[in-house]
């Protein structure tokens, strides 16, 4: 059998398998194992254990439970309220001002979980209400947050960014970097759109709010700014080349569990177990997955798969950008059905050396690819924040989530064409501060 | 009864892992303590919080079953009938433990590899090898008691 139908044939098969319910990660490990159990016989089934735990066994993939933890921490406690109150008192008299302290909310909030429902859910429950009492349609309030809240896994620290990292063997200090500017751009994007569909509908930007006094203002600010200070930290820390990754997420990850605790006395042990208990399953959850797509590449690579689809992709000899789009089209339909960590370590293997080949930075594809998944998030049928927002807000159904959505979907898609057109906007502020990748 | 049973020795082995994820923390933030502001070296701090964390998530795998958070596409199976829905359950939850019990016993082989020939990590701290591969065969071996346990419940559901 050729290595291309072989691949096509572990596909369909894991595939099938993921239809009809099996947990992603063990999925994965079936069709490997079997595959390699059909070609190389019983024996390899001692390489089981030794490939999934050293898959594992990494520092860089510390980082993911401690910047989970840092998330879940921020997420159970009131942050994203102060947040967004914080960000709403200075901000409402600016024309437009709510829809600005919400998407700057969302972004900010993006930043310090990591998570894009978790995002969609600390400043959509302020946000939501708030936006429709002012007279704001459902769908443009529900829409705005949920396209909002997938800046999480663009804007750093971003889990999926690590995982792309520790995928491919690119370094998560610059793909942190290359991230910032396209996730400030899409932000900007979503909020000129916001105020230009209520200009459109007659709503009128002058906010309807009370005043607040600028010792209100500065109120405010005292529980918001520890946080904004971790972000930082870290990001110096990243970049200045101080620490690793996984040291910076620990750091933070336990001045972030400190701060709930003080600013928000989050002391008792039921609520320290919640944040536990939910870092334990979200961590449990992806590195399962990541011991288990170790073997499924090793598998594609001992079918040749990864090396012929290669080989294949560069004798149809398209144009770039003509392969950009397929790519692009390709992960669109993987994330519709896939969560963002699955699609990226199940296909990084196979698409980074095709996207080498045609001449592209893994950085800015690493952005580009991160948008796909946020698209990803805010449409059917897995569209996770869509079902957080239902949830939050049960006045708002679910098709006017999608109606209000569907716009967002297009402020991506728009990104995505002006990353193509100008890279700079992922590959400069990496580039300055870290110098030319090699 | 077997079912009560393997719950509670799932919930034992969650609380594991969230007392390793919690070690993690602390012992990474005293290895950059050493590092960067005493600027002294460290022995054993990598190695542990890398092991640690690799228990924690075989440790709280049969916990993550427990409460249903080992991630799936459930968009076929949740729309469809519930007599196929049973089967096709069956048949995933089947193939899950296929490779569960595959791994668990591939991984007690490189267990015990590790122990007889007293293999040790090749660093300062010379960690006995079998300590931190221990965690695999047995947090995935109680997953798959789990999964055998989560197979009872949807059989009892169904009567």
């Amino acid at each position: 059998m050729s290595p291309l139908l072989a691949g096509l044939f572990v596909l369909v098969c894991l595939l099938a398998l993921l239809a009809i319910g099996t947990p992603i990660a063990f999925a994965l490990g079936f069709v490997s194992i079997a595959t390699l159990i059909i070609v190389d016989g019983w024996d390899v089934v001692s390489i089981l254990g030794e490939t999934f735990f050293g898959g594992l066994a990494s520092f860089g993939l510390v980082s993911i439970p401690m910047f989970i933890l840092m998330g879940s921490a921020v997420a159970s406690s009131n942050a994203g309220k102060d947040l967004y109150e914080a960000l709403d008192r200075w901000l409402n008299r600016v024309p437009g001002g709510l829809v600005l302290s919400n998407l700057g909310a969302c972004s900010i909030f993006a930043a310090l979980s990591g998570s894009s429902p978790a995002t969609c859910a600390a400043i959509g429950k302020m946000g939501i209400p708030e936006m429709t009492a002012r007279g704001y349609p459902k769908e443009i309030a529900a829409g705005s947050i949920a396209a909002g809240g997938t800046l999480g896994i663009l804007i750093p620290p971003s889990i999926t960014m690590i995982v792309y990292g520790i995928a491919t063997e690119t370094s998560i200090g610059r793909l942190f970097l290359a991230g910032i500017l396209p996730g400030l751009m899409l932000t900007c994007l979503f909020m000129v759109w916001t105020i230009y569909s209520c200009h459109r509908q007659g709503i009128g930007l002058d906010a309807l709010g009370r005043r607040y006094s600028m010792a209100e203002r500065f109120q405010a600010l005292p529980r918001v700014i520890p946080f904004l200070l971790i972000i930082v930290g870290i990001l110096y820390v990243l970049y200045g080349g101080v620490a690793t990754p996984s040291e910076a997420a620990g750091v933070g990850a336990l001045f972030c569990i400190i701060l709930v605790m003080i600013i928000y006395r989050m002391w008792r042990v039921s609520q320290m177990s919640q944040i536990f208990r939910d870092t334990l399953k979200e961590s449990v959850m992806i590195m399962m997955i990541i011991g288990a797509s170790e073997l499924f590449s090793y598998t594609l690579s001992v079918l040749f798969v990864t090396q012929s689809i290669a080989e294949w992709i560069a004798s149809l000899a398209v144009n770039q950008w003509v392969l950009m789009a397929i790519v692009n089209l390709f992960l669109l339909v993987a994330g519709f059905f896939l969560p963002p960590v699955a699609v990226i370590l199940m296909t990084a293997p196979i698409l980074l050396p095709i996207i080498i080949q045609a001449g592209f930075d893994p950085y800015w594809f690493a952005v580009v690819l991160t948008i796909n998944m946020e698209i990803g998030l805010i449409t059917p049928p897995v569209g996770l924040n869509l079902y957080v927002i239902n949830g939050i807000a049960p006045d708002i159904t679910l098709s006017q989530i999608l109606r209000g959505s569907l716009p967002y979907v297009f402020c991506m898609v728009a990104g995505i064409v002006l990353l193509c057109i100008f890279p700079g906007i992922a590959l400069w502020l990496p580039n300055f501060f870290m110098g030319p990748a090699l | 009864m077997y079912v009560r049973w393997v719950d509670r020795l799932s919930q034992a082995c969650g609380a594991v892992s969230i007392i390793l994820i919690m070690a993690s923390v602390l012992v990474v933030s005293q290895m950059v303590f050493v590092r960067y502001i005493l600027s002294a070296s460290t022995v054993w701090q990598t190695e542990f919080v890398i092991y640690a964390l690799v228990a924690a998530t075989f440790l709280g795998s049969p916990y993550v079953l427990l409460h249903k958070g080992h991630v799936n596409v459930d968009l076929l199976i949740g729309n469809a009938r519930s007599g196929p829905k049973f089967y096709l359950k069956l048949l995933a939850d089947l193939i899950a433990l296929a490779f569960c019990a595959l791994l668990a016993w591939s991984g007690w082989e490189h267990f015990h590899e590790a122990w007889s020939g007293g293999w040790t990590t090749d660093t300062v701290w010379a960690l006995p090898l079998w300590i931190p591969l221990l965690p695999l065969p047995l947090g995935i071996g109680i997953l798959c008691l789990q999964y055998i346990a989560e197979l009872i419940k949807a059989w009892e559901a169904r009567i």
